[in-house]
């Protein structure tokens, strides 16, 4: 599935916080490569810098030192009104909280997404959100869907975006195994041609289905390949 | 304790700019009633004191304009009541008209006036004192020499030194000494209604002797005041001074304070004016209520979770209660300290613009007020409690599990709501989303509304008041310059036969054509069944047909065969009369050469005319034999004859023997305006401070509604929504606030301009009709004001949106 030219590219990447007299680094010198077609989870306890990492490559978060390029385009020395650009049309978020729009309702927030990379018409909406099984609560406000429903509107959105790359941060931590299950499948069946799907999460077993699994410790790489064992199918998970 | 004063004061201090916002909008509300209320009482004061001190007469008996009686008959008719013991002193006048040129080297000032004689022996005069407010006070040594004190009105309206050199009618040089003031002079109101009237009108106290002199009527006196004892009783006092001076012989109006113009309008005005004020201070601090209701209710909401939390571990409602109403309390507290500098602000400037409308009150002093600024504080302290009592009850009142749900899955709002959100809406997501917004949560929006709505209905109010009176102002000269604009009046100094030499001069002057003998009649009034709505007239008899000028007619055809008088609009509808109908006339009529005697007879309404002013009446020139003038003449219309303009003829005429005064039809409407451009200050601190205040209400609800959205505005920019895109939606919702609070100002500033011209004017200044009035201007003004300013509100939070850290905001767990 994978091209020459790796979809996501990292060197040296670090980041370093002053705290006072002091210097906290939370990523120290991460190269990473990601391809298209991958399903990649980055794994790591708490305060590893996993979703430090996930924010540089959204650019949402700029690197003390190294390049990151994705999609082919160098992103480290970008300007404010470039890095806008980039967030439109070549990465989509999915949080762990979902941060829908309360005041929409789920085919306006799927909306959303198609109205900010405009890749897509918005009349696709009712469809992506038939994709992710919530064809019949397409009218429903975020406050009249579960939890489960709710993460996936927000992938949905993330989906409506066509973007080439998915950025997921601990996007199962607030449902319970089944919907976790269920949100892993739609993550899984997106990582394809022209797209990588990159899921951040502190749950190991979640890692047991990804083409790949990068361990982080206090900010750097300490692992990086097929998981433990072999990729097994979702319905093998268990926690 | 202290832990929950320290968690309030740490809430003060994380959003310590809206708390100061909303302390500034409660302040704003405070501070202007107390600023402006502190007004009233100061002008009630000063007004007490001033009549107090110059001794203001309790009654008063005037002749007709031109009649004279020897000094000493007027004071002879106070027999009876000097006997009862019931005049305290009385002192008689002699009052003649005549023209004043205080020309300066760079200003033309030709006028009409009055020539004031008083009695200056032993210190007096004991009744309406003049007194020098600037230069020297008259004494006994001045009588009889060409020495006056100027009216301080008049001096101070142009500006004239403390002493100098005038000439009067005649060209004849008098000194003055001073500036001086005496009551019915507080305020100049002229006999043809013009208020405010410095401009176009000097009066000069003397001695009873030089006003004799000057005046050419030696031994005569044509005024009386007196003041009567404590135990005297007023109205019967009244009735037989009027029935003494009947059987004198003596056609006189007899008159108490409040008959008298300038006192009506010093003593009664404060308390109108207060009704102004407390409309529009109401309505501001409605507006501040509306925004510290608005605003606290969000920000208690936004600890929702924290009280649940508290709620669920077992804290008391009563316990938790206190953080957010500390909180309120410091919002209050600070309210209260900035109220009280804004009322002092508002209040000096307020002081500053009425000690310049009002210079000659002798006593003028602005204590601080502290009893009416402690009401007010208690109110400011109440009213940020109150508000934020309401959401602190809701949020403790619900189930600890409800309060803890995070905010996506708390379902809000009713039916009515969800109806609401329904709405579909046109256009992509960003242009729906600003919609969206609002209808999430419109009780919120609705109260940001009402907040903004209250404050620009004080403008429409203010702005329309204006617009209103500068219409009439417009009525008044489109009516009196209809046909021709350069009509110029000279009025006569008493009534002249129309052959006589005094008319000649004037009616066949080089200097004028189309010259028209016209009678001006004062002291008439309609009678109505309730004394207290009679209503002066100032009747004029003119030509109903002349081709130079006639009134016109709005109602009603005129006949110059048929007797009848031709009412303005206002007093026929306060008289409840129409065209045909019959009113009742109380007039004086000439019964001798100097003579006249008061009668009430009926008289037919011919019709309506289109001046504003309720006592503006006319006859025809042809009936002058009802008030016994037959032939006689006052006041000359005349245009300027070709090369000549009113300055010229002003100078032509100045000194002529009989002229008392040359101006142009519009001075008393162009010195209103004048009088109307001061004014116009103390209606822009009113407008300063709405103004403030809806900037503040804006700014403090796109500041917070900023925090409230932080997560949704960081995942829009997290999937790259440039900012621009986001504050254009904000925008674009604060542009619905500002429409739907600009449609709700200028309905409710409507409704306010509407009590006010309908209602209250009616009451305070009843000889005026005004018409509810809002010129495109003013609607631009106010649209401007209301719908741009506080849709740029958003603005402001520019910088917080930059600064955002987009991946720390994302992350906030609820």
């Amino acid at each position: 599935m994978t091209t020459d030219s790796p979809l996501i590219h990292l060197r040296g990447v670090a980041k370093h916080y002053d705290v006072g007299p002091a210097r906290v680094t939370a990523l120290g010198g991460v190269d990473l490569d990601v391809a298209e077609g991958e399903f990649v989870v980055v794994l790591g306890p708490s305060g590893c810098g996993k979703t430090t990492l996930l924010n540089m490559i959204g650019a949402l978060d700029t690197p003390t030192e190294g390049s990151i390029a994705v999609g082919g385009r160098d992103i480290t020395g970008a300007s404010r009104g470039e890095l806008f650009g980039f967030r439109r049309r070549t990465v989509s978020f999915i949080f762990q909280s979902f941060n829908l729009f309360p005041g929409l309702t789920a085919r306006e927030n799927v909306e959303f997404g198609i109205d900010a990379s405009g890749r897509r018409q918005r009349s696709e909406a009712p469809e992506v959100l038939a994709d992710v099984g919530l064809g019949d609560r397409v009218d429903h406000f975020p406050h009249q869907l579960s939890g489960g429903e709710q993460q996936r509107v927000a992938i949905a959105r993330a989906l409506a975006t066509d973007n080439p790359v998915l950025l997921a941060d601990e996007p199962t931590g607030e449902l319970d195994f089944r919907t976790g299950t269920q949100i892993l499948e739609l993550l899984r069946a997106e990582a394809g041609p022209g797209h990588a799907v990159l899921v951040v999460t502190h749950n190991r077993e979640i890692s047991r289905v990804a083409d790949r699994v990068i361990e982080l410790s206090s900010g750097s790489v300490v692992s990086d390949g097929p998981p433990e064992g072999g990729r097994v199918p979702i319905s093998e998970l268990h926690w | 304790m202290s832990l929950w004063l320290r968690w309030s004061w740490r809430d003060l201090r994380a959003r310590w700019v809206q708390v100061a916002a909303i302390a500034l909008v409660i302040a704003l509300g405070t501070g202007s009633y107390a600023g402006l209320s502190s007004l009233t009482v100061w002008r009630i004061d000063a007004a007490e004191q001033s009549f107090e001190l110059t001794k203001m007469y309790d009654l008063r008996a005037r002749l007709p304009a031109g009649s004279f009686v020897e000094q000493g008959d007027l004071r002879a008719a106070l027999a009876d009541l000097e006997d009862r013991g019931w005049v305290e002193a009385s002192e008689e006048r002699l009052l003649v008209p005549t023209q004043l040129d205080a020309s300066t080297a760079d200003e033309t000032i030709l006028v009409t006036g009055q020539i004031v004689g008083v009695d200056l022996s032993d210190g007096g005069p004991s009744v309406n004192r003049v007194l020098a407010l600037e230069g020297r006070e008259l004494t006994e040594a001045d009588a009889g020499e060409d020495i006056v004190l100027l009216e301080l009105n008049f001096a101070h309206h142009y500006d004239l030194p403390i002493e100098g050199e005038v000439l009067i009618a005649g060209d004849r040089p008098i000194r003055y000494v001073g500036h001086g003031s005496s009551p019915e002079q507080f305020t100049v109101i002229t006999e043809g209604g013009g208020f405010l009237a410095q401009a176009t009108f000097a009066s000069m106290f003397t001695s009873l002797e030089t006003a004799q002199r000057l005046g050419a009527q030696p031994g005569a006196v044509n005024d009386l005041v007196l003041l009567l004892t404590d135990d005297a009783d007023h109205q019967q006092a009244a009735a037989d001074l009027e029935a003494a001076l009947d059987g004198a012989g003596i056609g006189a109006t007899v008159m108490e304070p409040l008959d008298d113009a300038a006192y009506r309008l010093i003593t009664e005005d404060p308390e109108g004016d207060q009704q102004f004020y407390n409309v529009f201070a109401i309505a501001i601090f409605g507006g501040a209520v509306f925004a510290a209701f608005n605003l606290t209710t969000r920000m208690v909401e936004s600890q929702r979770r924290e009280i649940g939390i508290a709620m669920a571990i077992g804290i008391s409602p009563r316990i938790i209660a206190m953080r957010p109403l500390l909180f309120g309390l410091q919002i209050a507290f600070l309210g209260v300290v900035f109220g009280v500098a804004v009322g002092v602000l508002i209040a000096l400037a307020m002081q500053g613009l009425l000690a310049e409308l009002q210079p000659a009150l002798p006593v003028f002093e602005a204590p601080f007020q502290f009893q009416l600024f402690a009401t007010v504080a208690l109110i400011g302290l109440a009213v940020p409690l109150l508000a934020i009592m309401y959401p602190v009850l809701r949020a403790v009142r619900v189930h600890p599990v409800d309060a803890i749900k995070p905010t996506h899955l708390a379902a809000r709002g009713n039916r009515f709501v969800a109806a609401l959100r329904r709405i579909p809406l046109p256009g992509n997501t960003f242009a729906q989303l600003p919609f969206r917004n609002l209808l999430r949560s419109p009780r919120r929006a609705f109260l940001t509304i009402l907040g903004v709505g209250a404050v620009l209905s004080v403008l429409v109010g203010i702005v329309g008041l204006l617009d209103s009176l500068i219409r009439t102002i417009d009525r008044s000269d489109d009516e009196l310059l209809s046909g021709a604009p350069d009509r110029i009046e000279i009025t006569l100094d008493q009534f002249y036969p129309v052959d006589s030499p005094a008319a000649d001069i004037v009616l066949n002057s080089p200097v004028l054509t189309d010259a028209e003998p016209v009678l001006q009649v004062a002291g008439a009034s309609l009678v109505a069944d309730d004394p207290d709505e009679d209503i002066d007239l100032f009747v004029s008899f003119v030509d109903l047909e002349s081709d130079l000028w006639r009134p016109t007619v709005t109602n009603g055809s005129v006949d110059r065969d048929t007797l009848g008088v031709v009412l303005s609009e206002g007093a026929a509808t306060d008289m409840g009369v129409s065209p045909g109908d019959d009113v009742e006339l109380r007039y004086p009529r000439r019964t001798g050469p100097t003579n006249f005697e008061v009668v009430q007879e009926s008289v037919s309404v011919l019709g309506t005319h289109a001046h504003p002013f309720r006592f503006v009446a006319y006859f025809d020139s042809t009936h002058a034999s009802f008030v016994g003038l037959e032939g006689a003449t006052n006041l000359i219309y005349a245009r300027p004859a070709a090369g000549e303009d009113e300055d010229s003829v002003q100078r032509a005429l100045f000194g002529s023997a009989g002229v008392a005064s040359v101006q142009g039809v519009t001075a008393t409407t162009d010195a209103i305006r004048d009088a109307m451009a001061e004014f116009t200050g103390v209606f822009q601190v009113i407008q300063g401070a709405a103004l403030i205040l809806a900037l503040l209400i804006a700014f403090n609800a796109a500041s917070i509604s900023e925090d409230e959205r932080a997560r949704e505005n960081a995942t829009m920019l997290a999937f790259g929504i440039p900012l621009r895109t986001i504050l254009r939606m904000a925008v674009i919702e604060s542009l619905a606030i500002g429409i739907l609070g600009t449609v709700i100002g200028l309905g409710g500033g409507f409704l306010i301009l509407l009590w006010t011209v309908e209602v209250l004017l009616p009451q305070t200044l009843p000889d005026i009709t005004l018409e509810s009035t809002l010129s495109l201007g003013s609607l631009a003004i106010v649209l401007l004001l209301g719908i741009v300013a506080v849709a740029a509100a958003p603005l402001f939070t520019l910088r917080k949106l930059r600064r955002m850290n987009i991946p720390s905001t994302l992350r906030v767990m609820e």
